[in-house]
């Protein structure tokens, strides 16, 4: 030991006081000949070493689709920003966006292709891969082809629909796990559209129904941005009054004045109510309400109304003046109402208060109509992954495509999808990591990621106009030989089914250029040469659509409630509902291979890096249950072990568990950690919609007696400034001391 | 043992182990930076292409910025771009015979970059402009370009390719920013209270004479470690 140390002295001494002699070490921790450094061959111009470049493209992380720049310097993208062009998210980025550079330069990202030999996946070379899936697509029958993907619009749809049929087929089936399908389907038959556009900020109120529009609702960046001015007074306009009222507290919820815990389910019968005290002595011709709406809302009065949604009368009375005094508002339907058997019935009775109370064609407007409905978004559901495997159950398929979706992990454990799924002959998964799904497949295809790929996307929800995004590499392939764009892959095996008509294009790039330059006039501002026409359209990374306005219908469509099962009996076995709380970060569990996206702290727990379920401090007392308890949360179709959370953000017959955990094969962050709700979701569906019913399970908790340590960065428990080292840097009220608003 | 952090440098571990040639080498190293007033010499690189920056910059004196473009408007220099050798060497007939010229078209006709070794580098956490630098020294102060350049990257006329011939430690770009260089220009009347740095006055002292633009480079921490 003396020794050593001696040595450790002398070695640094010699270091200390180098010269020449010493061989150059020493001197600094960088050495010359190790690292290479390459010159560009023939850069453009603008391209200097060393400083950065911005290019436009479009966000893919979720459905919102805001448009982002990236800057990209000596070649490498760094850092995403919000694109300022965008009507979506006007220059402002979430977090989750921002993360999309991990999956990037995720170190878990498939570099070869994959191919099932004598059992297990191989890695084989691209040629051999694109050979095998030719010749496999060629030799399927007619009909028994199937291509599942996630969310998709634009001309990859476009792709993906016509490589289908040239299979000889027509089942293109869209699968999204965290569908909001329910609330388009209500929303088309009571204005006219599936995603009518919102004026939130032209509000006074806003009642939001388990709409969590600042966090994960839709186009969350959007519509904060439309709340910071929803909030500020002004001349015209009082600041802006929230409420929101959901079985679990969002981060919405969180920011509402009032927060309302409603029995879960019981969402339509308060809207009913609402809209009975609001018709309550006007003439039925003089507001423009569904017929059938007006005629149910009769029959709720507020004991009823109080009894079974458990808000008080005192509560029921207020939001009503709000109501009354506070025009124009915005009524909005979110999961936590729509989740349910009478789902669809729930979201109508919640969006017909629109027309109750006029703001329709006043904060509710529609957006226009697309003059191409082949590049239309097709948003997905949980009803198509249903008639999927039910063809891969009755064997219809043999041979099925599967991109951008991981079923064997999303889909609820009664669908039984993965012992199903090798029913299908040959299996090919475009995908960036070894996923659930990717594991079980004959053929993985590795894809581009994000910023690799080109692409259009038409955003489901649009803001202002009709805006085209374009989304543009931002640097060079990571793996050059490794990744290829799924556009590539289809227009490859197009060219092959139809020669004459894909010969022309080269790539996938050449396919979209030609495409929308083909369609130049169909865009606003389109001046100059198609050089120029699409220098520019990349350059701003939008293209706004001549696109004809539509105007709100005078009179409701009328709809049919059919509330059965609305209210049911306490379940004995399993007393509590289940609410799989969506997080921003996380979202379906496609992010959770994201080291960023699990180390931010969840938004009201401030958990990070696992799961945990949410129980009320009531609940919590009555089962003896504390932080960091391991719980069994079971329901009839299964169960996950999961730390307690003691938390009043919930309702006390609710437990809260988090998608996007517990993943067994996404990659080195996202294995082994926590649990994953949707394994144990039962078999409910939304009667109209077939949608599965997410927030309908009812689960039962108990104690397993182990003990876990709840790791997060700063708890509700107000007062507490353990964490803040003593020092009072941010100082917190209990809600019950808080003066909240009279009125509110 | 906190000295343990400090080792490690597995390219002079090798093969003088033990105690006693430590002893040896430290001594020499003691008796020859005495000698020599700190003197320091890098390695010789093996680079892909030997460039001869003597025949370049020396032999035809050559502006050091007419190749490294990027110097005066960047951090890095930069490694000239492969056309740039381009657009003067399919001109010049006399040396295309030569092999470094052979091996220079042999690259500009697969369309690929010349994978040079680094030979002047920093660790990640310095910021250095070379902007910066040049635009005090060579276009405000008007010095010669060779002594600018030299400051850090010593006679490259003499060189072939280049040797790194100072140490780029934080000491040694401490020591150059502690000396004065000034720049002539007289001082102006500033709010102090929008000086950080040299001085730290505060809001309430009246406006004074400082010279805004220090005549010696700065000092604080975060210029160099952002």
């Amino acid at each position: 030991m003396k020794n050593v140390q001696r040595r450790d002295f002398l070695r640094v001494l010699g270091w200390g006081g180098a010269s020449a002699s010493v061989g150059a070490c020493g001197f600094t921790s960088i050495d010359s000949g190790v690292e290479t450094v390459k010159s560009y061959v023939e850069p453009e111009d603008f391209n200097i070493p060393g400083i950065a470049v911005y290019y436009a493209s479009t966000c893919t992380q979720c459905e919102a689709l805001c448009g982002v720049v990236g800057r990209v310097r000596d070649g490498r993208v760094l850092k995403l920003e919000g694109n300022p062009v965008s009507g979506i998210n006007q220059g402002k980025l979430c977090g989750l966006g921002q993360a999309s550079v991990q999956h990037h330069y995720n170190p878990d990202r498939l570099r070869a292709p994959l191919m099932r030999q004598d059992g297990g996946l191989k890695p084989v070379s691209w040629t051999d891969a694109m050979a095998t899936l030719l010749d496999k697509s060629a030799a399927t029958k007619d009909g028994r082809f199937a291509f599942l993907t996630g969310p998709v619009s634009g001309h990859l749809k476009v792709l993906v629909r016509n490589a289908t049929e040239s299979l000889g087929s027509n089942q293109h089936f869209t699968y999204d796990p965290l569908s909001t399908r329910v609330n388009r389907a209500a929303a088309d038959q009571l204005f006219g559209a599936e995603s009518p556009r919102l004026l939130l900020d032209q509000a006074h109120l806003i009642v939001s129904f388990g709409a969590d529009f600042l966090d994960t609702w839709v186009s969350p960046v959007h519509f904060a941005g439309q709340y910071a001015r929803f909030r500020r007074a002004s001349d015209s306009k009082p600041r802006g009054v929230l409420v929101q009222i959901e079985p679990r507290m969002t981060l919405t919820g969180a920011n509402a004045d009032r927060w309302i815990a409603i029995r879960p389910g019981s969402e339509g019968v308060l809207a009913l109510g609402l809209a009975n005290a609001l018709l309550t002595g006007k003439s039925a011709a003089s507001v423009a309400v569904p017929p059938a709406i007006a005629t149910a809302a009769a029959a709720f009065d507020k004991t009823r109304v109080a009894a079974e949604t458990g808000v008080s009368e005192e509560v029921f009375d207020r939001l009503v003046r709000l109501l009354r005094e506070r025009a124009p508002s915005v009524v909005l339907s979110g999961p936590s109402a729509e989740g349910h058997v009478h789902g669809s019935s729930n979201a109508q009775a919640i969006l017909a208060l629109n027309w109750v109370l006029g703001n329709v064609g006043k904060t509710v407007l529609l957006p226009p109509k697309l003059p191409f409905p082949q590049i239309a978004p097709e948003s997905g559901d949980t009803a198509s992954l249903q008639q999927f495997t039910a063809g891969l159950a009755a064997g219809k398929f043999d041979t099925v495509f599967l991109h951008d979706v991981n079923p064997v992990y999303s889909a609820p454990a009664f669908l039984k999808y993965k012992e199903i799924f090798p029913k299908a002959g040959f299996k090919v998964v475009f995908a960036q990591y070894l996923d659930e799904t990717a594991r079980e497949a004959d053929l993985v295809l590795p894809v581009d990621s994000a910023l690799e790929d080109w692409g259009t996307h038409l955003p489901a929800y649009q803001p202002e106009g009709l805006e085209l995004t374009l989304q543009q590499p931002l640097m060079e392939r990571l793996y050059p030989d490794g990744t290829r764009s799924v556009g590539d892959v289809l227009l490859e095996l197009l060219k092959r089914r139809r020669p004459e008509e894909y010969k022309g294009f080269a790539d996938y790039y050449a396919y979209l250029r030609a495409a929308l330059l083909r369609n130049r006039s169909a865009f606003v501002d389109a001046p100059g040469d198609d050089e120029q026409f699409w220098t520019e359209a990349l350059s701003k990374g939008v293209l706004r659509v001549n696109a004809q306005e539509q105007h709100v219908p005078a009179k409701a469509a009328n709809v049919e409630l059919d509330f059965a099962g609305a209210t049911q009996a306490a379940d004995a076995q399993y007393p509590f509902r289940l609410a799989p709380a969506v997080r921003a970060s996380l979202r379906d569990g496609r992010n959770a291979n994201l080291p960023w996206m699990q180390e931010t702290p969840d938004t009201l727990t401030t958990i990070v890096w696992d799961s945990w379920a949410e129980v009320h401090p009531a609940t919590a007392k009555r089962l003896g249950i504390v932080d960091g308890d391991i719980l069994e949360v079971a329901s009839a179709s299964g169960s996950l072990k999961v730390q307690a959370y003691v938390f009043p953000g919930i309702h006390p017959d609710v437990i809260g568990v988090p998608l996007g955990q517990g993943h067994e094969s996404m990659g080195r962050y996202a294995d082994g950690r926590g649990a994953n709700p949707f394994r144990i979701l039962d078999p409910v569906f939304d009667r109209k919609t077939g949608e599965l019913a997410m927030y309908a399970t009812r689960v039962r908790v108990t104690k397993t007696g182990a003990r876990g340590h709840v790791v997060k960065d700063e708890g509700w428990k107000s007062g507490n400034l353990k964490t803040q080292a003593g020092r009072k840097l941010v100082v917190t009220v209990a809600a019950d001391k808080a003066k909240l608003s009279e009125e509110v | 043992m906190k000295t343990r952090n400090l080792r490690a440098r597995a390219n002079c571990d090798g093969a003088s182990r033990g105690p006693g040639r430590w002893v040896v080498r430290v001594l020499a190293a003691l008796a020859l930076s005495l000698a020599t007033g700190l003197s320091f010499a890098g390695d010789e690189v093996a680079q892909p292409i030997e460039f001869p920056h003597d025949i370049h910059a020396g032999k035809m004196g050559i502006n050091c910025m007419y190749c490294h473009t990027y110097a005066r408007r960047s951090r890095v220099s930069g490694i000239p771009p492969l056309r740039k050798c381009i657009g003067c060497h399919q001109s010049i007939e006399s040396v295309k015979d030569k092999p470094r010229i052979k091996k220079l078209f042999e690259y500009w006709e697969k369309k690929e970059a010349i994978p040079f070794k680094k030979v002047n580098d920093l660790p990640d956490f310095v910021r250095f402009s070379h902007e910066r630098h040049i635009q005090r020294f060579y276009f405000q102060l008007g010095r010669p370009v060779e002594e600018v350049c030299g400051y850090c990257h010593g006679n490259v006329r003499g060189m072939t390719v280049d040797v790194k011939v100072e140490p780029l430690t934080m000491g040694w770009c401490v020591a150059c920013h502690q000396k004065d260089h000034p720049n002539g220009k007289p001082g102006v009347v500033v709010d102090p209270a929008r000086v950080i740095y040299p001085r730290m006055e505060t809001a309430d002292r009246p406006a004074q004479l400082v010279i805004a633009d220090t005549s010696h480079g700065p000092n604080d921490c975060w210029q160099c470690h952002k």
